[in-house]
């Protein structure tokens, strides 16, 4: 008695034995370890990265483009030069104020702050920005230096003096930069008027909150905030975000602070990458 | 359906996704251009092609963003199945439908998405996350007719669109 077995493309052919397998390869997927799927996309994506950049360049010219015919119309231009070095010169003031409170603590206690402050200058390498995450949840950038030009994943991401991010993950020629804003990022800083502790935490807009900010914290509109040395992991003392709102419900034990970051995040085309 | 021009229409859609679009972003919201692509393969294809189509969109997207991989791919083949089940009481010819369920249904997988996420991280704001569905939704079903009529030209689709007796 002869039985036929059925082979792999009439198995295929049945659309209910399509769907299972894709789903299950789908669940394979995401139970890789982290480190493997994101191998397995930076490879993948690898040779489309030259493409991405072009689109991207392409893109960048027409915006500033168009936004210099707007800015010569309502003659501007040296008003966003000014405003730029505004910004850039702030953000250096938030950052002297810190290290001076420092420097002035140190003194007392016989601490070399110095040496510990020279770190975060060290060596940055300047990057442009190639893409963005497809995702609307998630708020990550990808930059055209990798491997090759000595990236590593954790390195510190900056633009205009001011804290954007980390490199997560590294292929030869490109790098995957995770934003302050993005949901995963948790940031040890400190708040330069009070200083206060607070932890702060992408929601995937283009604000931040922060966490665990006491009741009795005293936090004004404008506060500014910086990276603090808990964890070592960040460079202390990098201007990272401004406090825009503060409430404090009935019964809860912590303030609710919204802060928006120092650096224009949507409107950023390049930044420096910092090995530490 | 032609596998190739789909392919070419997936590379595109990367493409533009993940450089160009960031440009239109408005208060967080992106369009977003892979969604309508679902919507459409599952008013055009059967189940199986549907499927499959469905399966490459989400990982194209799985790529092209951070996070758990092969989490798009599951979910756009959840909606994709959802839309093609209940397709043949639609006239999906018409660009109002097209726009509707684009709308409700993208609702509901940056819904998804954003629970995946919320569990993920514990750090997304409900007021903030309901804004950025609701918007990127929205904003996603404007741009449908355009793309509709894109995607019409390059995979003509006429005799499924109005032969639905």
């Amino acid at each position: 008695m002869r039985t036929s077995t059925p082979s792999f493309s009439n198995l295929i052919k049945n659309p209910l034995t399509t769907t299972v397998t894709l789903l299950a390869t789908s669940l394979l997927l995401l139970f890789l370890p982290l480190k493997f799927s994101n191998r397995i996309k930076m490879t993948c994506v690898a040779p489309i990265r030259p493409l991405q950049w072009a689109t991207c360049f392409c893109s960048n010219s027409a915006s500033n483009f168009f936004d210099k015919i707007i800015s010569s119309w309502q003659t501007t231009q040296g008003k966003k030069d000014l405003e730029h070095q505004v910004l850039q010169f702030k953000n250096k003031l938030i950052e002297q104020q810190d290290t001076i409170y420092k420097l002035e603590n140190r003194l007392r206690t016989l601490l070399k702050f110095q040496a510990e402050n020279n770190i975060i200058k060290k060596s940055p390498i300047p990057a442009d920005i190639i893409g963005y995450d497809a995702s609307s949840f998630r708020k990550n950038v990808i930059i055209n230096v990798g491997a090759k030009h000595g990236i590593k994943p954790d390195n510190i991401v900056i633009s205009d003096n001011a804290l954007v991010g980390k490199v997560i993950s590294v292929s030869g020629s490109n790098s995957v930069v995770q934003l302050i804003t993005d949901p995963a990022s948790r940031i040890p800083g400190r708040v330069v008027q009070t200083r206060e502790q607070v932890i702060l935490e992408g929601d995937g807009t283009v604000f931040c909150k922060l966490k665990y900010v006491p009741r009795w914290a005293k936090l004004n509109k404008g506060d500014d905030i910086v990276t603090s040395d808990i964890g070592g992991f960040y460079p202390v003392s990098l201007p990272v975000a401004t406090v825009v709102e503060n409430k404090t419900k009935s019964g809860a034990l912590f303030q609710s602070v919204k802060v928006l970051p120092r650096v224009n995040i949507s409107k950023m085309e390049s930044v420096l990458v910092i090995q530490n | 359906m032609r596998w190739f021009t789909f392919f070419c229409i997936l590379f595109c859609i990367s493409l533009f996704q993940s450089t160009v679009m960031h440009w239109l972003i408005f208060r967080s919201a992106v369009p977003d251009l892979y969604f309508p692509l679902v919507v459409f393969y599952s008013f055009l294809a059967d189940a199986k092609r549907n499927t499959i189509a469905n399966w490459f969109t989400g990982l194209s997207k799985d790529l092209f963003s951070e996070g758990s991989f092969g989490i798009n791919s599951v979910f756009f083949v959840a909606v994709g199945f959802l839309i093609w089940s209940f397709r043949e009481i639609l006239f999906r010819g018409h660009v109002v439908t097209q726009v509707l369920i684009t709308f409700i249904f993208s609702i509901i997988y940056n819904a998804l998405y954003a629970i995946h996420v919320s569990i993920s991280f514990h750090s997304l704001r409900l007021s903030t996350t309901v804004w950025v569905i609701l918007t990127c939704s929205l904003y996603t079903a404007m741009i449908v007719p355009v793309l509709f009529w894109i995607f019409n030209k390059i995979q003509p689709t006429q005799k499924l669109f109005f032969n639905q007796g």
